[in-house]
């Protein structure tokens, strides 16, 4: 459900941006041009042929090649091994591995020249930085001589230096008539790489512009569309004390020096482009992500989280991002799924009492109004709104402080996404602290009292009151400053 | 349309070979099998005073060889990350099928097509080891599991085919297994017919494909690498191994049994483990197996030299070997999380 | 094929989505394995006349009893997921059955220290298997294979080759005699057993956590429970039950042999399976396995009578569990 009728179109020789919020399907696009993923319908014209893909080596066929946003690298084999894997150089059968050294040093040449070191071409891949990785991707896909090239978020770990090394190779590569599609969440190297720009909205092509005649107002406009205001929740309680204090978070470079509180009764919202530590964040403070460094209090009391278990005895819980793998056992009821992390409180003697759980089960499922036929039945049966209503319940029978979500509301349509909101509120009412990651700002909007926008591992911004507003945040999340709201004389300024 | 930046390497273009270092490295796993074969080497020759003389180092390797076959064909499947628990069904179908051909087609006086018959009992292997290939690769079935059945279904047919222990095979083919050419046990030869087309897998694509597949599915299918064809040819090649084996043992025991190859399953495994191939795939490779297996054969000697009194040598060689699955483990766990 | 919501594969540790049901059963697998027994003896019946009649389904049953309750074992590991398996039960069960008849010597004084002694033997076996696969991380197929190694190894040490003693007189009537309306001690221990795990597995916190862990390890860590516990707990317990078939099978053989628990390794697992416990963990039931259990039995029954040799009981059971696995437990496509 990615994708709900996108239409996208490239010339030769040309470098194309692909632009959306979070989640408007740009990744999911770029699969279906490489064969990776199957549409449900559609075509794919290539020079104005329609062709048929059942896989990924249909795609080198036609002269496509993808770096891939998660990387397509198998990390036990080497450098070398990797750029060229799939096409390699054979001598009477046998790989070639001089001729496959020399392709490989090849391809990795432009960026040795530019960066001033060489990439070690028999290095194992797991052994080298997330950077160099990704210079290996870049050239993997380079070796294919692509007529058309895909860079999904090529750039997002790569440092200043090497981004301009790739921009130099896109600009080579298209002055020989190669077209590159170009995905990015940093607006500046749009502007700077890419002649025009297709934007996607709700898995929907909005518009494909010149980016020499648009501003970067303008593109903004087309991504965040018309801004609708969303209904803020009102709440009747002020936020109380402290109940969550976390200080200096520390993470590789996931996560870099993170602080700050949250109150009883307050909603907080975690901001920013998709995949800057948010559900890293959240899991550290739950235990189930490793920190190298940082300090968690809870009501004041330093508390130590090595595990889950430790979080919720301390009265922290997190809905987790993905409810199929990480929030609910699916082939199990809802029933169970419901009374899990509770089990021990009402058990006795580790026995459970029939009734008992069922009232519990009951209790929850009607507080949250889910929607289900028969508790007993698998949670997979539910609809998506519903399975996310349980992921959430299961935790009301522990009476948290601190409730963590990671974009909870991901795939549920508006109406349990409402009453999603009501329990925001009802649990604040009860002076709990809600921590809230979310991909969709208008959610930001309406629910929170204050949003931390992180880039890149650290908190950039603080949004509260007046300043919160849709601009602000998708401006604060690319680094932009946006000094209008919705006036039309404002003007945009690049941030750093 | 725009010809390569890649396709006109000039032939100045300076390649050097991965450094001693960067080697050593990656074969790290082998060279500590191969310190530990050395080092069990070394206690071979002191408890057993003899164990350089000719005829002992044939007759080690002739009873070692059905092992080191089936280990490297187990490390082909193992480095995709899949594994054959059936492989100790398909040497035993392989053996009495072999010696039920001898007794049909050759006779024991052995002027028969004995090459026919030891084709037979290779088809064998390679049959079983497609039937097996299909179910993981195209019927998406649990490896483990799936191996585990199959493996019943060969041992079902071996009694079918020879539902008691005997038969014989001709007096060529097991003179020829124990004898000597150009000075080398003809077992030895066999060893390098093993190595050598290990060597000629790890040099073409479908051995790099075996690790690709084994590092990561997703990536080597994203690759447009045919993910299930390089599994099938895994599982065939294993087949084809397994028949080696099943003809090695053949010749070596000089008659059938339907219930010889069964320890082979686990054996081959252990040794995969001990020659320092990643179970979870992607990393190894047969030479450390080929060590692995030499050295499982070795402690048995051992433990029988060292006057470990009967009853109690199963239970010291369990321990040493779970010993060693565990040592193994907790390095790849290791490296792994590093 | 009916695919489950939302299938794409982040952050998600290898092994952990395995063999999503390719289809739902239009009923209980469970109903499924019990109208098969039942089927299963009415073929019988055609084919042999007698075959259904009282004193033959409870001989059956009897035998099918020792299946069953190394298939409870059995049950629980695969339950817990992580490609779970336990084969050391065949080995568990011979070093227990060659204790009890070494133990008692065929005295009955001595048969509840036999039971103790082979229960904390099977529990430390088990233990270790767990200990090695949940904080080793050692996969259960190769550390319950290894172990069944070291536990033969230890059985002959223990008999030094030579098995000796018989069953006491006592465990052979618990076994064999008929109670009442002529069915053996046997079968109530069965059952007793089977409700035992009913309410282990639907009325406890940790049968609760057991299916949570089997079905989404990733989902049971995240709601604080803690996985490799379980882990450990369903190996021990897995050994716990085949030291107690071992021990009770004694009574029904009377003498021992080596290898007499060999044959119950493949068997379990199949049993596990036909009863409809997903190998990829966390769906299924021990009533499933009884069924299994029955199943299996009765199909060797029927294939004895048929005079089919140990050969074709292999081949015909090997196909069994390659035609129920290609109908539960497909995995996920490459392409989504």
């Amino acid at each position: 459900m990615a994708l709900n009728g996108a239409n996208f179109a490239c010339a030769p020789g040309e470098v194309h941006a692909l632009l959306g919020a979070n989640g408007s399907g740009k990744s999911t696009l770029a699969k279906i041009i490489t064969g990776v993923v199957a549409p449900d319908a559609g075509e794919i014209r290539v020079d104005g042929q329609t062709v048929t893909v059942s896989g990924p080596a249909d795609m080198y066929r036609l002269g496509i090649a993808s770096v891939y946003q998660e990387l397509s690298l198998i990390p036990q084999l080497s450098v070398a091994e990797n750029i060229l894997l799939g096409h390699e150089a054979t001598r009477a059968c046998l790989i070639d591995n001089r001729a496959i050294w020399a392709q490989a040093a090849r391809l990795l040449e432009h960026f040795s020249r530019s960066l001033g070191r060489s990439l070690p071409i028999h290095a194992v891949v797991e052994e080298l930085s997330p950077a160099e990785q990704q210079l290996v991707e870049i050239a993997k896909a380079l070796s294919r001589s692509p007529r058309l090239l895909i860079l999904d978020e090529a750039t997002a770990s790569l440092h200043s230096r090497e981004v301009e090394a790739l921009f130099e190779l896109v600009r080579g590569l298209k002055d020989k008539g190669c077209t590159v599609i170009f995905i990015s969440h940093r607006m500046e190297e749009v502007f700077r790489l890419c002649d025009r720009a297709t934007v996607l909205r709700n898995g929907q092509t909005v518009a494909t512009v010149d980016l020499k005649t648009t501003s970067p107002d303008e593109l903004l406009q087309l991504m965040v569309g018309e801004t609708e205001r969303p209904e803020r929740v009102h709440k009747e309680v002020s936020p109380g004390r402290v109940v969550l204090k976390v200080e200096k978070l520390r993470a590789g470079r996931v996560l870099r020096e993170v602080s700050f509180t949250v109150r009883a009764g307050e909603v907080v919202g975690l901001g920013g482009l998709q995949g800057q530590g948010q559900s890293e964040l959240l899991k550290a403070v739950f235990g189930a992500y490793p920190l190298e460094s940082g300090l968690i209090e809870i009501e004041g009391r330093r508390a130590r989280i090595r595990r889950p278990a430790d979080a919720i005895r301390a009265g922290v819980v997190l809905v987790p991002g993905n409810r199929a793998h990480e929030g609910l056992c699916l082939p199990r009821s809802t029933f169970e799924n419901t009374t899990l992390p509770s089990l021990e409180h009402r058990s006795r003697c580790g026995l459970l009492s029939a009734s008992r759980e069922r009232r519990a089960a009951n209790e929850v499922i009607q507080r949250l109004e889910v929607k289900v036929a028969d508790i007993y039945q698998p949670v997979s049966t539910l609809s998506g709104g519903n399975q996310q209503k349980v992921v959430i319940g299961k935790w009301l029978l522990n009476n948290p402080k601190v409730l963590l979500m990671d974009d909870p509301t991901k795939g549920v349509d508006v109406r349990t996404r409402l009453e999603l909101y009501r329990v925001i509120k009802e649990l604040c009412s009860r002076d709990v602290g809600v921590l809230i990651n979310s991909t969709d700002n208008a959610e930001l909007l309406a629910v929170c009292d204050r949003v931390l926008v992180l880039y890149e591992g650290q908190i950039v911004d603080e949004l509260t009151g007046d300043d919160l507003n849709e601009a602000n945040l998708v401006a604060a999340g690319l680094r932009m400053t946006a000094s209008a709201h919705n006036s039309t004389r404002g003007e945009t300024t690049w941030g750093e | 349309m725009n010809k390569s930046i890649i396709n006109s390497v000039p032939s100045e273009y300076e390649v050097k070979p991965p450094s001693w270092a960067t080697r050593v490295r990656r074969g790290l796993p082998l060279l500590m099998s191969l310190s530990v074969l050395a080092i069990v080497v070394l206690v071979s020759r002191v408890l057993q005073p003899n164990f350089f003389d000719r005829a002992v180092v044939r007759s080690n390797i002739s009873t070692f060889l059905p092992l080191i076959m089936a280990a490297v064909g187990q490390t082909l499947v193992v480095l995709t990350g899949s594994i054959d628990l059936s492989i100790g069904g398909i040497v035993t179908l392989v053996n009495v099928v072999t010696v039920t051909l001898f007794g049909l087609l050759v006779g024991m006086d052995g002027d028969g097509p004995v090459l026919l018959a030891l084709a037979g009992g290779l088809l064998v292997g390679i049959l079983a080891g497609l039937v097996n290939g299909f179910l993981v690769a195209y019927l998406r079935l649990q490896a483990i599991i799936a191996t585990f059945a199959t493996n019943f279904v060969w041992m079902g047919l071996a009694l079918y085919v020879l539902p008691t222990p005997g038969g014989s095979i001709p007096q060529l083919v097991y003179r020829t297994y124990r004898g000597y050419f150009l000075g080398v046990p003809v077992a030895g030869w066999l060893l390098v017919v093993t190595v050598g087309i290990w060597w000629v897998i790890s040099r073409v694509k479908l051995g790099r494909y075996l690790y690709a597949v084994g590092g990561s599915q997703a990536s080597a299918y994203a690759t447009g690498i045919d993910v299930q064809r390089v599994v099938v040819a895994a599982y065939a090649l294993c087949g084809l191994f397994a028949g080696m084996s099943g003809i090695a043992l053949t010749a070596d025991i000089a008659s059938g049994d339907p219930l010889v190859g069964g320890p082979l399953t686990l054996s081959s495994i252990t040794a995969v483990v001990i020659g320092g191939t990643r179970l979870s795939g992607g990393f190894g490779g047969a030479g450390g197996s080929i060590a692995g297996a030499i050295i499982l054969g070795l402690i048995r000697n051992i433990i029988f030299f060292a006057n470990v009194p009967p009853f109690y040598q199963d239970f010291v060689f369990g321990l040493i070997v779970i010993g060693a699955l565990a040592i193994a483990a907790v390095g790849g766990v290791r490296r792994r999380s590093a | 094929m009916r695919q489950l919501p939302s299938t794409e594969a982040t952050g998600l540790p290898p092994g952990s989505n395995r063999g999503i049901p390719a289809k739902r059963w239009l009923v209980n697998p469970v109903l499924v394995a019990f109208l098969l027994a039942g089927a299963l003896f009415v073929v019988g019946q055609v084919l042999s006349p007698g075959f259904l009649s009282y004193s033959q389904i409870l001989n059956v049953l009897r035998v099918a009893s020792f299946l069953g309750i190394v298939a409870a074992g059995q049950t629980l590991v695969v339950l817990a997921g992580g490609e779970g398996i336990d084969l050391s039960v065949g080995a568990v069960m011979s070093l227990a059955a060659v204790m009890t008849a070494h133990i008692t010597l065929a005295r009955d004084a001595l048969l509840l220290r036999a039971l103790f002694e082979v229960i904390l033997a099977g529990l430390i076996l088990g233990s270790i298997n767990g200990l090695g696969i949940a904080y080793l991380r050692i996969p259960p197929l190769v550390m319950t294979l290894g172990m069944a190694g070291v536990v033969q190894g230890l059985t002959l040490v223990y008999t030094q080759g030579q098995p000796k003693g018989r069953a006491a007189p006592l465990l052979n009537e618990i076994v064999t005699h008929p109670w009442v309306m002529g069915i053996p001690g046997i079968l109530f221990i069965w059952m007793l057993l089977a409700v035992a795990m009913a309410v282990l597995l639907s009325h406890t916190s940790f049968g609760r956590r057991l299916y949570a862990v089997g079905a989404n390890r990733v989902a049971a860590a995240l709601s604080g429970i803690q996985v490799s516990k379980m882990i450990v707990a369903v190996y021990a317990l897995s050994g716990v039950f085949a030291a107690l078939a071992g021990y009770l099978f004694v009574g029904y053989t009377t003498t021992v042999f080596l290898d007499i628990g060999g044959d119950y390794v493949l068997r379990s697992v199949a049993a596990v399976v036909v009863g409809g416990t997903s190998l990829a963990g966390g769906t299924g039931s021990y009533t499933g396995s009884v069924a299994g259990a029955v199943v299996l039995t009765v199909l060797v029954a029927i294939l004895t009578t048929l005079r089919m040799g140990a050969a074709g009981r292999q081949v015909i059971h090997g196909l069994v569990l390659i035609l129920l696995l290609a109908a539960y437990g497909r995995q996920r496509r490459l392409r989504q």
